[in-house]
């Protein structure tokens, strides 16, 4: 039995009856919000971590008959790929083959050979060392002067706007965390307020006996961490099950932008924490309105 | 012990109950309170018991003022008082036991450890049979038992008791008397309210007497023990 003797019925009260399903909800929504915030920040820092230190060099496309613009074009990468190859803190200059640009168009062309029959850019992946020093607007200006209409992509602005996205969606999540810890607060003051009410007699009588404050409120608190822990549980299991079937069809789905929704085992601490904190914040609420309310008697 | 200068007490805005109340009760006497229903004994022990503080006047226990205890104070000073109440005040989900090692658990003793005491204690005011019964599956005269039980568990300094015998057969009524009567013989001060003219009459101590709000010595065995002051009200008969 966890907190020792019981002077008070608590049990029995069908003040606390519903709270231990508010409680369960309140988890399940907080370990969901919780989750999805650490699934945001999860692929913020895939994408961040993939295409840092990453560019895209597109080679400009000319558009006379396919097969002199294949040699001109060839010409210009290979000057591309010369001047990539010498400049101080490039690791590496690939160019990116037809196939493989070909795939990257496949979701909106279908399977098709589209390098032969449009007029598509050639694209050089490069690999920039993150320790060397790099020059990118320099970069920039030399690819231009050596072939003219030459573009440089670092991903930046693509990124900055995922990351702002990811960051304010984690911002919410964070948000619906909080506001739920606030409900769960309000509703355990009001139900050990309507405790105080009901048992006043027997509090009274503890009081006259020589009980302290803090005695009424340890049968309170107790109380209140057993009713959380047991909705916290309740919580827990609906909110993994959740996760293992949104998991489930994430990696039916094969979306290439998204992560791996797995959990790890810090994810499943993380997930067990929340119905542990929540029942804290049960115990500690219930303390403080008791204590608060046993003051304003005398 | 407990000392009464000049109290009076009244409930909002209501005639005194008690008035010029004037009265010092000596470590390790034992007094009676008598008197009609309605003349204030039982507030002159909830005065002693801090569940109220006077309208006017000064209640002096262990030396402190109540009326300047603080809450926590409050708490330390009533461990040291036992109170049989009128009605007993039970708590009916708790077994006679649990009822009685209730005292004992607010000062922090573990129930474990108490059970034994507590069950002697229960044995010894005829309870043997009934130590995890429940409240209300008791008679009057064993609920009132259990209460006496859980107000002497703690050895108080002071005992308080209200009508401890209103519900017990004389037999029964006799043996509790002779247990207040060995607490106060370990240097318990006991003050007993009871209409039980013939249980005043077998036992030799003070009597007070309560009449209209006015305390009054009708007999006074122990000099030593009671002081009557100048501004009480006096109906004293000396024995």
């Amino acid at each position: 039995m966890i907190g020792g003797r019981r002077d008070m019925p608590l049990n029995r009260d069908s003040t606390g009856r519903f709270l231990p399903w508010l409680i369960a909800v309140m988890v399940y929504l907080a370990s969901l919000a919780t989750m999805g915030a650490l699934t945001m920040t999860k692929i913020a820092n895939e994408w961040q971590s993939s295409l840092t230190g990453q560019l895209t060099v597109q080679v400009p496309v000319s558009m006379p008959a396919v097969e002199s613009r294949d040699a001109a074009e060839d010409e210009q990468v290979q000057i591309l790929l010369a001047l990539l190859k010498g400049t101080p803190g490039v690791e590496s200059a690939i160019l990116m083959p037809l196939d493989e640009i070909n795939q990257l168009l496949e979701p909106w062309l279908g399977v098709v050979d589209a390098s032969a029959s449009l007029p598509l850019p050639r694209l050089i992946s490069v690999t920039v060392s993150p320790d060397a020093p790099f020059d990118m607007a320099g970069l920039r200006e030399e690819l231009q002067s050596a072939v003219p209409g030459t573009t440089v992509d670092d991903h930046q602005q693509w990124l900055n706007g995922l990351l702002d996205l990811a960051g304010l969606i984690k911002l919410v999540a964070l948000l619906v965390v909080v506001l739920v810890g606030l409900s769960a607060v309000i509703m355990v003051v009001f139900v050990t307020r309507m405790g105080l009410a009901v048992h006043r007699q027997i509090i009274e009588l503890l009081h006259l006996i020589g009980a302290h404050d803090a005695y009424v409120a340890r049968q309170f608190q107790w109380h209140a961490l057993k009713l959380g822990l047991r909705g916290g549980l309740i919580g827990l299991l609906c909110a993994g099950a959740t996760l293992f079937l949104a998991d489930h069809f994430v990696s039916r789905l094969q979306a290439s932008l998204l992560p791996d929704l797995a959990l790890t085992p810090l994810d499943w601490l993380l997930l067990v924490a929340v119905p542990l904190i929540a029942a804290l914040i049960t115990l500690i609420t219930a303390r403080i309105t008791v204590l608060q309310s046993l003051a304003r008697l005398l | 012990m407990v000392r009464f200068e000049d109290v009076a007490l009244s409930y909002g805005d209501g005639p005194n109950v008690l008035q010029d109340v004037s009265y010092q009760f000596a470590p390790g006497s034992f007094h009676f309170l008598t008197g009609p229903s309605g003349a204030g004994k039982s507030s002159l022990l909830r005065m002693m018991y801090l569940a109220l503080t006077p309208t006017a006047g000064r209640v002096t226990i262990f030396d402190r003022d109540t009326a300047q205890l603080k809450r926590q104070e409050r708490a330390v000073m009533r461990r040291r008082i036992g109170v049989v109440f009128q009605d007993f005040h039970l708590l009916d989900h708790l077994t006679a036991v649990e009822n009685v090692s209730l005292p004992l658990a607010i000062n922090g003793e573990s129930d474990r450890a108490t059970r034994q005491d507590v069950a002697e204690l229960l044995a010894w005011v005829g309870l043997k049979e009934h130590l995890d019964a429940l409240p209300p599956t008791l008679s009057g005269g064993q609920q009132q038992r259990v209460a006496i039980a859980r107000a002497v568990i703690t050895r108080p300094a002071l005992l308080l008791a209200d009508e401890p015998t209103g519900n017990v057969d004389d037999r029964i009524a006799v043996r509790l008397m002779y247990l207040f009567e060995e607490l106060n013989k370990l240097g318990t001060t006991v003050i007993i309210a009871t209409h039980n003219d013939s249980l005043v009459a077998r036992f030799r101590h003070p009597v007070l007497r309560l009449n209209g709000g006015h305390l009054a010595v009708q007999k006074q065995e122990n000099v030593a023990a009671a002081r009557l002051t100048a501004s009480a009200v006096v109906e004293s008969q000396a024995t």
